[in-house]
């Protein structure tokens, strides 16, 4: 029963574009355009290739002692030389790069699942759920964030199971903010009125309707909470609360610290290995933003 | 008879990712002193452009005067330094926009806003000013001018910001007053309202009307002349009564009929409304060689495909670009 | 005759909360004691200006406004606004909703067939055969072409967004279908494809709509009854052409007469009906007549008490003090301009 005057002119202007591009395949067409973004997945990419395959191809175990200590890097044929105890320091930097990466987005998984659980009920039903969940998120921000895990560590023991715990449950109020404000909004969109008419029930709303549309921002908060676990894992090492079992670039610097002044190299490395990776990780992030990001999608 | 206004073969292209379009493609018209004329057609018709490049607001680094002139007044405002635009948009020429509240700035009373425009390019004292602003809320007939001058936009309705829009751009006495779809986003006894308070007004000043709009009633009702833009070129142009009455482009038929006008003597009978099949095209498609409305006409013929229709003057003040105007 | 619609007293408050622990409550009414009815196969339109509570009182009878609904709401005899669950299943199949904004009316992260089927995935029990050939059948009813269903809402114009939105408020079959504004967001070509599109569909499937419109000229073209609504309340409530020929109350007029006419003879007749100010606060309702202070015919009984709606000859209800409701009493004689609406 279409009418005849329908069937032309109507459609035509869409005839260019005819294959379905979906939301997300528009995104990383938008990300592959951008260049330092793309530095950063490069970057990102290499080191996970390094922590994956580094330490098949170079077999030295991290806490063997192979040589004499402060043996410089290059010299004795040590590319990165060896730390304060004469262990090798580019099989700690492999080994370290897998605990380091594992615990960032471990950490960075159990923030987004707290602050997702919290944000998302807060945001769909408002009312006194909301107030209760915002004011245990108020509660969790204010802690001091570093104190409050390291008496975690502390009390529970320095695995590196607790230390990724730890930084999960100091860092989730900022992603459940961001949910609930993005909850907030798209409940108010007609379309989640549409699917209330055509029938969906309150888990169906919350987690295929809103959910989905809600994520851009939430997946910007998981890469750059990955680089910030990162960062934080480093500190908690440093400061020594940490499994002195597990090599990390973090247990690097922490364990050289006190010779820091006779062989900076032994801190500097594993520094600048964070830094290159947290770095990494923020381009991404800011890629991945920009490319979510629906203000600045359009045209 | 000397112009106000008087735009010659303008041309404004917008950058894309895909190259250039002219988003604007050889507009030329004239505006008389104390004249209303009125832009009909779809969004996307380039209406919004024509008014932004009169008032060099064009948005930076994306779209630019390609070619033409703009007088005013005697003065090429294409050729014209930022500095001299300025001048001219502050007291020269107005405009008012769709959404009251998003040009209103929300954290200054309305008063200050008024004032703050008239002290600016009036130079005017602060306490003048002041006085002044409070005349103005008056004449543009908000009730309590005293009180309702230290109201923030976000206190008063959608109609009253509008007043206040119409009150900062008259503050300088322009000589045109460019409103841009002014009453789309208010109801319609609102609209009713600022119509009047517009007639009125330009009755007491003077001032010429450019009058943005898609609704052929408020042309009507508001308009001497109007301009049917479609896809970035004039389509039809002339008196408002005779364009109606008669449209010698089948767009202007089509915008026309297309509408459900409310009847006078309303009977049982309903009949289909007149359909223009499809939509206004991209921006891609604009300034190619042909007649862009063809897709969509039941009237295009071959030529209508192969050559861009030229103007067909019916009387000195009625031109239509089509090639079959005269068979209408 | 057969009314598929039946509302009776209803009303929809809002409770509006200061910020802060304690902060004070108010009650804010948006629809106020609505009575209406609605002919199966017909259309009844809802019409006013911005706050007036049309769209909320058109959510409500769906099921779908967030404040706190009381009254009686019969779709086919049955109570709704007491429904649930499995009720509340089959009230939803047979009403549906369209929505006034295409843009944000589809899901951006649903193919268009997805979203077509979502109410049949949802409310009912068919195969996945069977919803694949119903979600073919109405997309082919709305004027789309097949090879669409799999696009992203963002690939679709605004017009073809609004079909979309149509194939799915069909999808179940629905008798009673909301409009909620849907042509207003659309460009004018648009709009007209559009508004023949819903009256083909009405014919086919005879459709029952309550049609939410601020826009007159489409009104008088689409509907077959309105209720115009002012400030939560309706103040007059008439078929077509009582209506628009022989408006009764002052507001319907003034909104009648706001609308810039390209029609030469509307435009000349000389005697609109202005109206001064702006609607009161619902927050703050005055005593009397809510329209009182935006009246040019307001009598000191206006301040007083609130007019209630009644019944006027041939059904044509007005809620005004000076409508006169008598057979023998001509219009004239109550509304100075009622012989030019003829």
């Amino acid at each position: 029963m279409t009418s005849k005057n329908e069937t032309g002119p109507l459609n035509a202007p869409t005839l260019s574009k005819e294959k379905a591009s979906s939301p997300l395949s528009e995104a990383w067409t938008k990300f592959r355009a951008n260049h330092s973004a793309m530095v950063g997945l490069f970057v990102l990419v290499l080191i996970m290739l390094g922590a994956i395959v580094g330490p098949l191809l170079y077999p030295t175990d991290p806490f063997e002692l192979v040589w004499r200590p402060f043996s410089p890097p290059g010299a004795d044929g040590f590319l990165l030389g060896t730390d304060y105890i004469g262990r090798d320091l580019v099989a700690q930097m492999l080994v370290g790069a897998r605990v380091s990466l594992v615990v960032g987005v471990a950490a960075a998984i159990v923030t987004i699942l707290i602050g997702v659980a919290v944000g998302a009920l807060a945001g769909f039903y408002r009312g006194w759920v909301e107030e209760i969940l915002m004011r245990i998120t108020e509660f969790f921000q204010v802690l001091p964030t570093l104190l409050f895990s390291m008496v975690i560590v502390a009390l529970f023991g320095a695995s590196l199971l607790m230390i990724t715990l730890a930084i999960g449950i100091v860092s989730w109020p900022a992603v459940a903010r961001i949910t609930r404000a993005e909850f907030l909004r798209i409940r108010e969109l007609e379309y989640v009125t549409a699917s209330r008419a055509a029938g969906a029930t309150p888990a169906k709303l919350m987690l295929k309707v809103i959910l989905p549309n809600a994520l851009p921002p939430i997946i910007v908060q998981a890469a750059l909470m990955t680089g910030s676990a990162i960062l934080f894992e480093a500190g908690l090492s440093f400061l020594g609360l940490t499994d002195p079992n597990v090599m990390s670039w973090g247990q690097i610097i922490g364990s050289n610290r006190e010779f820091i002044l006779q062989s900076a190299y032994t801190v500097t490395i594993p520094g600048i290995a964070i830094f290159v990776a947290v770095l990494a990780i923020a381009l991404v992030g800011d890629g991945l933003n920009d490319a979510l990001n629906p203000k600045l999608r359009q045209r | 008879m000397s112009f106000l206004l008087k735009v010659e073969n303008l041309r404004i292209e917008l950058r894309m990712r895909a190259g250039v379009a002219p988003v604007i493609d050889d507009l030329s018209f004239e505006l008389a002193h104390g004249e209303s004329i009125s832009f009909v057609g779809e969004s996307g018709c380039g209406k919004s452009m024509t008014a932004l490049a009169i008032m060099g607001l064009l948005p930076e680094g994306i779209g630019r005067v390609a070619s033409g002139k703009i007088w005013f007044d005697g003065e090429d405002l294409v050729a014209a330094s930022p500095a001299r635009l300025r001048h001219i948009r502050g007291n020269k020429i107005g405009m008012i926009f769709q959404e009251p509240m998003t040009s209103l700035n929300p954290v200054y009373s309305v008063g200050e806003q008024i004032a703050e425009v008239l002290r600016e390019h009036q130079g005017l004292s602060r306490k003048a000013a002041w006085a002044e602003a409070i005349e103005l809320l008056d004449a543009v007939r908000i009730p309590n001018p005293e009180t309702r001058a230290t109201a923030y936009p976000f206190e008063m309705s959608g109609g009253q910001r509008q007043r206040v829009m119409i009150a900062i751009a008259l503050a300088c006495k322009p000589k045109i007053l460019i409103a841009d779809e002014p009453t789309t986003a208010l109801d319609v006894t609102v609209q009713a309202q600022i119509f009047d308070l517009l007639r009125d007004l330009r009755r007491q000043t003077g001032t010429s009307l450019i009058m943005i709009t898609h609704d052929m009633g408020a042309v009507a009702e508001m308009a001497e002349r109007m301009i049917v833009m479609y896809a970035g070129r004039k389509a039809e142009e002339g008196p408002v009564d005779k364009v109606i009455a008669h449209a010698r482009h089948p767009y202007t038929q089509g915008l026309i009929s297309c509408v459900p006008h409310l009847v006078a003597h309303l009977t049982e009978e309903r009949q289909d409304l007149n359909e223009v099949p499809g939509i206004v095209p991209g921006l891609a498609e604009f300034g190619q060689g042909r007649c862009l409305f063809a897709s969509r006409c039941a009237r295009a013929t071959e030529r209508c495909l192969t050559t861009r229709p030229e103007e067909i003057a019916f009387s000195d003040v009625h031109r239509s670009a089509c090639w079959h105007a005269e068979g209408m | 005759m057969n009314d598929l619609i039946e509302v009776r007293d209803l009303s929809v408050h809002f409770e509006i909360r200061a910020k802060g622990i304690g902060g004070a409550r108010r009650n804010l009414t948006a629809v106020d004691d609505v009575s209406l009815t609605a002919k199966r196969g017909q259309t009844l339109a809802i019409v006013g200006e911005s706050g007036s509570g049309k769209t909320t009182l058109a959510l409500a009878i769906a099921r779908l406004a967030s404040g706190k609904t009381t009254g009686e709401v019969r779709i086919d005899g049955k109570d709704v606004v007491s429904l649930t669950d499995g009720g509340l299943d089959w009230m939803r199949r047979k009403v549906q909703v369209i929505f006034q904004d295409p843009f944000s009316s589809l899901n951006p992260r649903q193919r268009a067939e997805d979203i077509v089927r979502e109410p049949l995935d949802n409310l009912t029990t068919k195969t996945k055969a069977e919803k694949a050939e119903i979600v073919d059948r109405f997309f082919n009813a709305v004027g789309l072409r097949p090879e669409q269903k799999r696009l992203f809402p963002h690939q679709f114009s605004g017009g073809q967004r609004q079909r979309i939105g149509i194939a799915r408020a069909l999808s179940t079959q629905p008798e009673v279908i909301i409009c909620d504004e849907p042509v207003s967001a659309l460009d004018v070509a648009v709009q007209a494809q559009i508004i023949n599109l819903l009256r083909r569909l009405q014919d086919e499937f005879g459709l029952t709509y309550l049609f939410i419109s601020h826009d007159l000229g489409v009104v008088q073209h689409m509907c077959d009854s309105v209720a115009v609504m002012y400030m939560g309340k309706i103040v007059e409530h008439a078929d077509r052409l009582q209506l628009f020929n022989d408006p009764q109350h002052p507001y319907t007029r003034a909104l009648i007469s706001a609308v810039p006419a390209v029609d030469p003879d509307l435009r000349n007749r000389g005697q609109k009906l202005a109206l001064v100010g702006d609607p009161p606060n619902l927050l703050n309702l005055p005593k009397g007549c809510r329209f009182a202070s935006r009246c040019p015919l307001a009598e000191p009984r206006c301040f007083e008490t609130e007019p209630p709606l009644r019944v006027r000859v041939g059904g044509h209800r007005v809620a005004c003090h000076l409508v006169d409701l008598g057979p023998e009493a001509s219009a004239e004689a109550v509304s100075p301009s009622a012989p030019e609406f003829p």
